[in-house]
């Protein structure tokens, strides 16, 4: 009964109208950015980081939370009608949902993306609710040591489901962590890493490195491409799915559903890595696998349902322990911080309405999604006749003007810059740099937990296989890296990118 | 000796590069410490170590195995290097001459620009859109939000495949008016809007 109480105290918080405005914000900024092609959740919410300085701190997360979530509804949009992924999330869709388009059937596609999705949101919603207290409760028993292995597992399982070269992914995740230590050491207050700069010693800010490697950096290669947009705009009639097509599809929606709860929970996981899960794994599962890339109605609900239920339950481990599974969360917990807030697994005894107020925010934010996005369908494809040309100077305008106002300084611009270039080569040298995002929100926190759990072992280095919960981390961390390094894996782990990618 | 790999050849490199700094300038200026009590350099130079070895195994894999598909990057190692040295020789001379190193960055930043026009068209977008950051952080002071928004906006523009000068300058006038709206009154930003000479 506890989870009702928590529950009603949480919609008595989201129905306020303050934070159902904010509810509403968040949603259509995100349908917004993942309807247009090249800016996704990462550089949006680094974006309006500085912003919610000026918000209470429930409003802020319900806001940031909407800008995820909703960058799934917009995405899937863009992938049906334009053949182009409006977030990395919805690229399977692309492989059906345009295929559905083009035979005339992009209503049934688009109303199915939306309605798999908002059953996704709900369930994933409940699953928060459900497992977020007894993992919290088992999170406040961590120490040091657990800290600090649950922090390698993550890192691990990251570079695990990154793409290509697993050694470039571990690299990527070691630079990350060093880059994230630049600034005064905590322990002994020595500045390290800044050169004489001052403005270094506070460290580089993360939202400026999110914003350089995943805004200015995203830019730049679109730039090179040469502007090839086709909208799809043939006429978006009959928008209601015949029931034929809800009985094909309602099975690849609970399925998705599942697999994207899932995979979302894991470290490095999120919407991405649960749409193409989702995908591969409806065309292990149908009866007829060559329908699929010919417009096969599954291939839209399994992955759109999981992206979503993905981009929820990787709430988890940001709410219950204060560990970002994803680059998405790492800046969540950037906005918790600036609300003076540490996050972990005390935020939800000592915060009880930020906490469920979000949670019920996430169901409402879904409702919001379903009921608003189909009717305006229509608007968001004349967004995408804008043509690039006006969108990306317009990015950059509000990526700078972000930047600048985080203390008023033009060296954060320069820092922005400086990853903007870094980003665009690393993906030129094919190194992703998600795990590399990853490292850097991790560094500090590594390193703290490392020094702690050495001085109260007296530098015994067993501490982290001697205790159990420490322990299964290192083995679960340890296997996942054999098992990927087994050739046979290998060649089979590097098909299925290939295949998804 | 062939590189079969370029792509994870540079990778390598640029892993192996920031590893040493990273260990070695840790281990030189900070202290060690013991594993009970880990100074500054102990972590910085355990991670700088590793990375030192993960670019050492991505590298000698590049000469061992690959397709040797071609790394397409629209600049060169020795461009790279005139950019460093223009910045350095642009912060010398301005010691020199005892102007501020803002004015430096965006001297520099400018000449960078023109080259990049002139020599590589093909890296265009690439300094442009950096460039225009740039403008916008450095002249937000002396130029106010008017004078950095038209150069991010102009800079950037010209960055891309079209120009055209009536488009820009109707994309500019709108941003302008959002911005002010939007982050100046709506949410009161600090920014000056008008350049300082006129304040």
């Amino acid at each position: 009964m506890e989870l009702f109480n928590n529950l009603i105290l949480g919609f008595g918080v989201a129905f306020t109208p303050l934070h159902l405005l904010y509810a509403l914000i968040g949603v259509m900024l995100g349908t917004l950015i993942g309807v247009l092609p090249g800016i996704g959740p990462v550089a949006t919410i680094a974006m309006l980081l500085p912003i919610t300085f000026n918000l209470s701190p429930t409003a802020a997360l319900i806001m940031l939370a909407g800008i995820y979530y909703g960058a799934q509804y917009g995405g899937s949009t863009t992938a049906i009608l334009v053949n182009i992924p409006g977030e990395s999330s919805s690229v399977v869709t692309c492989l059906d949902g345009y295929q559905m388009a083009r035979q005339g059937r992009a209503g049934p596609a688009l109303a199915i993306a939306a309605l798999g999705s908002f059953f996704a949101g709900c369930v994933a919603t409940l699953i928060i609710a459900v497992a977020a207290p007894p993992l919290a409760e088992v999170a406040l028993k961590f120490g040091p040591a657990e800290y600090f292995s649950l922090m390698v597992f993550g890192l691990v399982a990251a570079t695990v489901l990154a793409h290509g070269s697993l050694i470039k992914a571990i690299a990527m995740v070691v630079w990350g962590l060093l880059l994230g230590i630049i600034g005064t050491d905590v322990n002994s207050g020595v500045l390290r890493f800044t050169f004489g700069v001052p403005e270094l010693s506070d460290g580089i800010g993360f939202a400026i490195v999110a914003m350089g490697m995943f805004g200015t950096a995203e830019i730049i290669g679109n730039l090179d491409l040469k502007d090839e947009r086709e909208v799809f705009t043939s006429k978006v009639t009959h928008l209601y799915p015949t029931l034929d097509d809800i009985k094909q599809a309602w099975a690849p929606v609970f399925r998705g559903t599942a697999l994207g709860s899932m995979l979302g929970i894991l470290p490095g996981g999120g919407a991405l890595l649960a749409s193409f899960g989702a995908y591969t794994l409806e065309k292990k599962v149908s009866r007829h696998p060559e329908r699929f890339g010919k417009g096969a109605i599954e291939g839209v609900a399994g992955p759109e349902s999981a992206n979503n239920a993905g981009a929820q339950t990787s709430f988890i481990p940001m709410l219950t322990l204060g560990i970002p599974s994803n680059a998405v969360m790492a800046l969540m917990i950037g906005a918790l911080m600036i609300q003076g807030i540490a996050p972990g697994p005390q935020v939800m005894n000592e915060k009880p309405q930020l906490f469920w107020g979000l949670i019920a925010s996430m169901w409402i934010g879904n409702a919001m999604l379903v009921i608003l996005n189909l009717p305006l369908i229509g608007m968001w494809v004349k967004l995408l006749t804008v043509p690039y040309r006006f969108l990306y100077p317009s990015i950059l305008v509000f990526m700078s003007i972000g930047v600048f106002s985080l203390s008023n300084n033009a060296f954060d611009v320069l820092i922005m810059a400086i990853f903007g270039v870094l980003g665009y080569i690393c993906v030129k040298l094919e190194c992703e740099p998600a795990p590399m995002i990853l490292g850097f929100i991790l560094g500090p926190l590594m390193e703290e937990n490392l020094r702690r759990a050495m001085l109260l072992s007296r530098g015994d280095p067993t501490v982290f296989v001697t205790k159990p919960i420490s322990a299964g981390f290192i083995i679960a961390a340890t296997i996942l890296l054999v098992i990927v390094a087994l050739p046979a894996i290998r060649k089979k782990r590097e098909e299925v990118f290939v295949e998804e990618g | 000796m062939k590189i079969k790999n370029p792509k994870d050849f540079w990778a390598g490199l640029m892993f192996l590069a920031f590893g040493v700094f990273f260990a070695v300038y840790g281990a030189i200026h900070y202290q060690m410490g013991t594993a009970v009590r880990m100074g500054p350099a102990y972590f910085p130079t355990m991670l700088g170590g590793l990375l030192t070895v993960l670019g050492a195994v991505v590298l000698a894999q590049s000469l061992a195995t690959g397709d040797g598909e071609k790394l397409k990057l629209p600049f060169n190692i020795v461009d790279l290097a005139i950019v460093v040295a223009i910045y350095v020789a642009g912060g010398y001379a301005a010691q020199f001459a005892g102007i501020s190193s803002d004015w430096v960055i965006v001297g520099a930043t400018a000449v960078i620009c023109v080259l990049a026009i002139r020599y590589r068209p093909d890296a265009r977008a690439l300094v442009l859109i950096s460039a225009a950051c740039l403008f916008y952080g450095y002249l937000m002071k002396p130029l106010g939000l008017v004078g950095a928004t038209a150069a991010l906006v102009f800079v950037s523009a010209y960055g891309g495949h079209e120009f055209k000068w009536k488009e820009v300058i109707i994309l500019y006038v709108i941003l302008m008016f959002f911005s002010w709206a939007v982050f100046v009154k709506g949410l009161t930003l600090p920014f000056p809007i008008w350049p300082e000479a006129f304040g």
